[in-house]
């Protein structure tokens, strides 16, 4: 019985792309590595207002966002998300206002508490 | 393809000359359902019942029972009618309503819906022509060329001295006296060409030609002699048995 | 035709006349087998199986004409089609509503009836909710066979509220019938005859009355369409929100039409027990208002003493400051039009603060027992109640324009039930024949003794009702009068056939929020904040100028909050935009003490905000916060003060007759010798009575017509 349960938490879920973590990191740091080559290329066609160094430092926030995570199979999910995000950039998918939105840091956060939703015409 | 044919039939060439079979707004309207104010006719004329009036409109209105005094609508504006002298003021369906206590509105109801109330002025002597199929048969048209050729009214109008005003009306009743004209009250049947003409002048001249057939009829009798009841009637024991 | 009494068959009215239920007939609609009662209408019948049969005439609140046709059907062994309407079923019946002949007949009215029709649709207001365009597609030929010239009437001018495109007429008399029966104005009729025959006033004048509106929905076509709404919309492109009506405090069923983000119109909702299915002429175009004369932005007095727009926050901190700067010296006034949500908030507000005055313009004296009871502030009886009712006494009110609809009510069970309606008070025209007691005060302490000769008659009545008006309960004697009348009302329920049920006192209030607000614990009449100025005053809507600024100190500040740049707002120091009746989710209390809940339409245009919003707002700046966040828990708090003010469409019924007239008892005072009087006694008092109907240009047209039809020849004097 408790041999049975044992096993049951050990069991192997089934891989999405990687088998273990070392493929999985390297599947993150090829991703990381096309994006940063695509980059020159990405601020010229978008005709970006940022230059190189500051869309290579949002790269790494981005990456940097997550490198807390373990889990084989959720990095697998971000790293085919990332490709996916750079397969309609590249593609000229997206717009320029779409890629300028990793920048939103001058949106201001939802107001908090009844005065404040007020006086922001939420309430 | 019968749609075709109708609107062949109504195109104006063809309408020409023919009397349609419906005859709506332009040809059956000769009265007007609202009222306009006018010099004569308008809420300031005077209008009061007569003091022998009143007590006539008493005895009207008493015949009614109580609770149903509103019933006397119609011989009041006769009355009022009468009085004014062929037509009824505004100002006297006023009057009217005041005394049986009902809306005003109930009253030009009652008013507009009966042909025999004149809204408008009248003349003195309101000439009503029936035009209706026996009496057209019979020449209601030479009656009505007469008149115009006479007094120079055509239907509607009134002449200028305010003596006769000519109405074309519909069956007035009297089919078999055709043709015939009402004049106020009076029905002027059987009229040939000159009767009309003679009965015109005696009313200008204001006199008032004798009321009826003018062909010597009596009244609606066969207008060549009697054909049946000739004899007289056979007495008691006609056709009985002799035995009873 | 339409004499009021006459042809009127059943289903109409008469509550206490169908009580009593003779053995129900048999009768088969469609082979479908239905028990109806002996009388029923062939129409009634068939709707009680669930077949509706077309109509244009019939009408169920107006008596039976009959002239239309388009109800035929075939009754089986019957050679020609019935008219269901005026049709009476017998038993074993057997009505076919969907059969050839009754197919080939509608078809056949409906030629007839299009033969004269203008085929003016798309330039017609009433397109997309026509009853012929519905019926004709529904049931009428796809062509027509007249070949001539169409009929064409002349159209009439009836006033600015309804305009009359006479040549669609098809002549079925709704509009007359309702004029005559409901509205009791007999100025609409029929005249001429045949092809020739036409709807109108013969003479023009205008249709003087207070429920002139609703010949607008009762038009089966597009003869009688709204003036002000003309070629505005289409029914298709318009939202509809159910809400309440506050121009008065009968509590209207209303349904708002608008349109991005204005109210296009305004129509009643059927609610049997307020409004049935009408409405009056103020609730319903006084709409136009709530786009004019908007306050859109908080404002703040600068130093000059002008008013100038601000942000929200500076407003609030002006506010609060002065609020928390008062300790304790504040006080608020409730206007007219103020929701129970705003109400309970501004209470909160006030008593956390310190304050105890919290007052409504509307007086009502606090003799006896005050508004503690609150069978003593309501409509007892019920809006509905009247059509049981035998005897009314109306004592310092004129319900026809303080209260349309509960006067519709009135003249209903009049015309149906022989109600019996008495006036203490000026003889003013009601629509129906009301006894005229006299207007002196003295007279209701003679009814109360027994020896006025009205007593004996008061006494006999079964069912009697004592109307107390606010015009006489704001009477400096007021208190004193009013507590004579509690006690003859109670002294008449001894003789009452109900017995305990039966409630005899009755108060009709003008305004929407007064109930609410007593429920609340306001104080009524501003007596309060006159005696004891504060050195902070809260309008909340407070436009009837109850207070003025000469009554309070001149340091004293005066916050306004409210809809319209009326009154209040003229002597305040900071406004608050707040939103109008149609812009929030708000309770009102009618003066049955019916809680109803209006809907937001729309949003507050500009910067204004939902009332209680902004109290809690300005409470959180004072420092003194509120415990409610949002909608459900400031109905909490409502619940929690009064439960009747969440149970939404319901009359929470109140007692406690004895007590109020044993208090009532000791109520000492003196009596005034002025005759008793009512602010609203010709048509033309009744438009603009408040904020909102000050505001709107269509009432302001109302007044114009009607001082322009005084000089008109043909009014009937």
């Amino acid at each position: 019985m408790a041999s049975k349960l044992a096993r049951a938490g050990v069991r192997q879920v089934k891989p999405i792309l990687s088998v273990d973590h070392g493929e999985a990191r390297q599947r993150v740091l090829n991703l990381y590595k096309a994006w940063y080559r695509q980059l020159p290329y990405i601020v010229m066609d978008y005709d970006l207002p940022k230059s190189k160094e500051e869309c290579r430092a949002k790269l790494r926030e981005e990456f940097m966002k997550h490198h807390h995570v373990q889990d084989i199979r959720v990095i697998d999910m971000l790293v085919i998300k990332g490709q996916m995000e750079l397969k309609e950039t590249v593609e000229i998918w997206k717009q320029k206002h779409g890629l300028m939105a990793y920048w939103k840091d001058t949106v201001e956060p939802k107001p908090q508490g009844f005065l404040n939703k007020f006086l922001d015409g939420h309430e | 393809m019968l749609t075709r044919l109708a609107r062949a039939l109504t195109s104006p060439s063809v309408r020409e000359g023919v009397r349609g079979v419906h005859r709506t707004a332009p040809a059956a309207s000769d009265a007007l359902f609202v009222h306009r104010d006018t010099a004569q006719n308008n809420p300031d004329t005077p209008f009061e019942f007569t003091a022998e009036n009143k007590k006539r409109a008493e005895a009207i209105m008493s015949i009614y029972p109580d609770g149903h005094k509103k019933a006397a609508v119609i011989p009041l504006l006769d009355l009022a009618q009468r009085q004014v002298g062929n037509w009824l003021p505004i100002t006297a369906m006023h009057t009217v309503a005041k005394m049986l206590d009902m809306p005003r509105m109930r009253v030009y109801e009652v008013a507009t819906f009966y042909t025999m109330y004149m809204r408008n002025p009248v003349g003195k002597y309101h000439v009503q022509v029936c035009t209706t199929t026996p009496c057209w048969l019979r020449g209601s048209d030479q009656v009505m060329a007469v008149i115009k050729d006479k007094l120079g009214l055509i239907p509607g109008h009134t002449t200028p001295d305010g003596l006769f005003t000519l109405s074309e009306v519909e069956c007035l009743g009297a089919c078999v006296n055709a043709p015939m004209m009402q004049i106020n009250d009076d029905y002027y049947e059987d009229l040939g060409d000159s009767d009309v003409s003679e009965i015109l002048d005696s009313l200008a001249a204001g006199r008032t030609p004798k009321a009826g057939p003018r062909s010597g009829r009596f009244a609606a009798e066969p207008a060549g002699g009697l054909t049946t009841l000739t004899g007289p009637p056979p007495g008691p024991g006609f056709r009985v048995r002799d035995d009873l | 035709m339409g004499h009021p009494g006459e042809g009127l068959l059943l289903g109409m009215g008469a509550t206490r006349a169908q009580s009593s239920g003779p053995e129900k007939i048999e009768v088969f609609i469609d082979d479908q087998p239905v028990m109806v009662p002996p009388g029923t209408t062939v129409l009634q019948a068939a709707a009680e199986a669930g077949v509706e049969i077309p109509r244009f005439c019939y009408h169920e609140r107006l008596s039976v004409a009959g002239n239309c046709r388009m109800c035929l059907v075939e009754v089986e062994k019957s050679v020609k089609p019935v008219a269901a309407c005026a049709m009476p079923v017998m038993k074993g019946w057997r009505i076919k509503t969907d059969s050839d002949m009754t197919r080939k007949a509608r078809e056949g009215v409906m030629e007839f009836l299009l033969i004269n029709h203008p085929l003016d649709c798309p330039i017609c207001d009433q397109g997309g909710e026509c009853d012929l365009q519905d019926q004709s597609m529904a049931f009428g030929s796809d062509r027509s066979r007249f070949l001539d010239n169409k009929r064409a009437v002349e159209d009439k001018n009836i006033g600015p509220l309804v305009k009359t495109i006479m040549t669609r007429c098809i002549h079925c008399t709704r509009c007359v019938r309702f004029a005559s029966e409901v509205a009791g104005v007999e100025d609409l009729g029929t005249t001429g005859r045949g092809s020739d025959m036409q709807i109108g006033t013969y003479v023009e004048k205008m249709l003087m009355s207070e429920l002139s509106g609703n010949v607008i929905d009762l038009c089966p076509v597009g003869a009688l369409t709204s003036k002000p709404y003309a070629f505005t919309a289409r029914p298709w492109e318009i939202r509809r929100t159910d809400s309440v009506d506050v121009m008065d405090a009968v509590g209207s069923n209303i349904v708002v039409n608008h349109r991005t983000g204005e109210v296009l119109r305004i129509l009643p909702r059927t609610n049997e027990e307020i409004n049935e299915e009408w409405l009056s002429d103020k609730s319903r175009f006084a709409c136009d208002g709530l786009k004019r004369q908007r306050l859109v932005y908080p404002m703040v007095k600068d130093s000059s003493g002008e008013l100038r727009p601000c942000q929200w926050e500076d407003a609030l901190l002006v506010a609060g400051r002065a609020l928390a700067a008062a300790q304790g010296s504040v006080a608020a006034v409730a206007g007219g039009l103020a929701d129970a949500e705003s109400l309970v908030a501004l209470k909160d507000l006030v008593n956390k603060l310190g304050g105890e005055a919290t007052c409504t313009e509307e007086i009502f004296p606090e003799d006896g027992s005050g508004t503690d009871l609150r069978s003593s502030y309501l409509l007892n009886t019920t809006i509905a109640g009247v059509e049981e009712a035998d005897l009314v006494l109306l004592v310092g009110t004129n319900p026809r324009f303080e209260a349309p609809l509960f006067n519709a009510r009135l003249r209903k069970a009049w015309v149906h039930n022989e109600l019996d309606v008495a006036v203490l008070g000026p003889n003013v025209n009601l629509t129906y024949e009301a006894e005229h007691i006299g207007e002196d005060p003295a007279i209701i302490e003679k009814l109360l003794s027994g020896t006025h000769p009205f007593s004996q008659r008061l006494k006999a009545a079964r069912r009697p009702m004592v109307v107390v008006g606010s015009a006489l309960l704001s009477r400096p004697d007021g208190g004193l009068l009013y507590a004579r009348l509690q006690q003859l009302a109670h002294q008449l329920r001894a003789g009452c056939e109900g017995g305990a049920e039966w409630r005899v006192l009755n108060v009709l209030h003008r305004v929407a929020s007064q109930v609410a607000a007593l429920d609340l614990g306001y104080t009524p009449g501003v007596s309060k904040v006159r005696n004891a100025p504060p050195q902070v005053l809260y309008l909340l809507g407070a436009d009837e100028g109850a207070i003025t600024r000469e009554d309070l100190p001149a340091d004293c500040l005066v916050i306004y909050q409210g809809h319209h740049g009326d009154r209040g707002a003229e002597m305040a120091d900071v406004v608050l935009p707040g939103a109008a009746y149609t812009e929030k989710m708000a309770t009102y209390v009618n003066t049955e003490g019916r809680a109803q809940q209006a809907q937001a339409a729309l949003v507050p245009p500009g910067m204004a905000r939902e009332d209680w919003k902004i109290i809690r707002a300005l409470s959180e700046v004072v420092g003194a916060q509120l415990p409610y966040d949002n909608l459900a828990e400031v109905r909490d708090r409502l619940t929690e003060v009064s439960p009747n003010l969440t149970r939404y469409g319901d009359v929470e019924e109140a007692n406690y007759f004895a007590q109020a007239s044993a208090l009532a008892q000791l109520v000492k005072g003196k009596q005034e010798a002025a005759p008793i009087d009512v602010p609203q006694k010709v048509l033309e008092d009744f438009y603009m009575t408040n904020s909102v109907s000050r505001a709107s240009p269509t009432m302001a047209k109302c007044i114009a017509a009607i001082k322009k039809e005084a000089a008109n020849r043909h009014r009937d004097k």
